[in-house]
């Protein structure tokens, strides 16, 4: 069939569009982000202004990931790059980064840290001996965020990526609404402050120290079935600690639940969300939700 | 200021990107290049070198490319024209206990190689 002529212009007409579109969308400055929630505050901020991109594959841990040459390629373009510092993601002290585009949103934030022991080992002629490092999921403490969120404001102004007087009612609103997460977690927390919890992986301690709890940490796999070598080890911190309450952060089979419940424990799944969650949450309400369920789960 | 004393700064620079370095000692590598050679260089955070080790030179398919000992003053060297660095290069260091990797992309040759 021989296309009419107005066919011809439509399609002609749709073919610039679409090639206006694509040329404005590859012209967008590109901003990195190392974790989902500096992606999400990003994208509050700079609205139309640029593209944010989170690189780290769906699945893969942003702590642990190891980018590949071509991700480093494509981060080392981009015109802005997140960090969010604290020692989260090992990967970016073992690329070559351009300095004048990196920001650390957490640079101010060093007297907030918190000093972590990780697991003891031994191996060859050195002794057993154990690596201290940072606490890195600093924003889960939402005072910390809103400061993570400020610190993006001022690079992409500093950059001219967003104008002062364009950024500001976004942070303003930003921060409004993490004042009134951090006041709902306090409200949904304040009836376990005293409670002993473990967590299956060391992802709380900024979240625990902001609401006064009392965390205890083991070292598992995320959303696996512990061995019964890990079961005997969660009994015996249980029975040191008093604690009943057991944080997973992701969900975990449901035979590890069962399993931890004939040990006498509660399980609730806290996600810290440094990916993309699964479902299309807002990060502000699903860390609310995942508070509500955790306090649920202690009494 | 020469290459050999930017190389120097960007290790310490690595250095001091771990925290809590003094009292560990997590294995930290840093590889650079010029127009015709491949360094690496290995310390453990709390600034000892590492003695023994093997180098692992991938390409970016991730294909091995060819593997070296560590020297005794922790560094390796590779002439550049012995292996295909077109599309980059990751190098990874194994002493036995720990390991780390560093990444070296074409546009890193390229800048170093002042093209």
């Amino acid at each position: 069939m021989i296309p009419s002529k107005l066919t011809r212009l439509l399609l002609a007409a749709l073919l610039m569009m679409a090639t206006s579109i694509m040329a404005h969308a590859q012209d967008r400055p590109r901003i990195v982000a190392v974790n989902y929630p500096l992606k999400y505050f990003a994208e509050r901020l700079a609205g139309d202004s640029a593209d944010v991109i989170f690189p780290v594959p769906e699945g893969v841990d942003p702590s642990f990931w190891r980018p590949s040459i071509s991700d480093v390629s494509m981060i080392q373009s981009a015109d802005l790059v997140l960090l969010n510092g604290a020692g989260f993601a090992a990967w970016i002290d073992r690329v070559s980064l351009p300095r004048s585009r990196l920001v650390n949103t957490t640079a101010r934030l060093e007297d907030l840290f918190i000093v972590t022991e990780s697991i003891t080992h031994s191996h060859g002629d050195g002794g057993e001996h154990s690596h201290e490092g940072l606490a890195s999921y600093t924003w889960l403490d939402p005072t910390i965020a809103a400061q993570q969120a400020e610190a993006i404001a001022n690079a992409l102004v500093q950059r001219g990526l967003v104008t002062r007087e364009a950024i500001e009612p976004r942070l303003a609103s930003l921060q409004t609404e993490l004042v009134a997460l951090d006041d709902g977690l306090k409200a949904a927390l304040e009836s376990v402050r005293d409670v002993p919890f473990i967590a299956t992986h060391p992802r709380y301690h900024y979240f625990a120290r902001r609401y006064g709890l009392s965390i205890s940490y083991l070292d598992w796999e995320a959303g696996a079935m512990p061995t019964q070598e890990q079961l005997a080890t969660l009994s015996a911190m249980s029975e040191k600690t008093g604690a009943r309450g057991l944080i997973w952060e992701a969900q975990p089979p449901q035979s590890a639940v069962e399993a931890v419940a004939e040990l006498g424990f509660t399980s609730a799944v806290l996600p810290p969300y440094a990916t993309v969650p699964a479902s299309a949450e807002d990060l502000l309400d699903a860390l609310e939700e995942a508070a509500k369920t955790l306090a649920l789960a202690a009494q | 200021m020469d290459r050999p004393v930017i190389r120097s700064a960007a290790f310490v620079a690595c250095l001091l990107a771990f925290p809590g370095a003094g009292l560990a000692h997590q294995l930290v590598v840093f590889a650079s290049v010029d127009c015709e050679t491949l360094t690496v260089e290995a310390k453990f955070a709390n600034g000892k070198v590492a003695k023994q080790g093997d180098v692992r030179v991938l390409d970016g398919d991730n294909a091995l490319l060819t593997t070296l000992p560590l020297e005794e003053n922790g560094t390796a060297q590779l002439p550049l024209s012995s292996v295909d660095h077109s599309g980059g290069l990751v190098v990874e260091v194994d002493t036995g206990g720990h390991d780390d990797f560093w990444i070296i992309t074409p546009e890193d040759i390229a800048r170093n190689c002042g093209s």
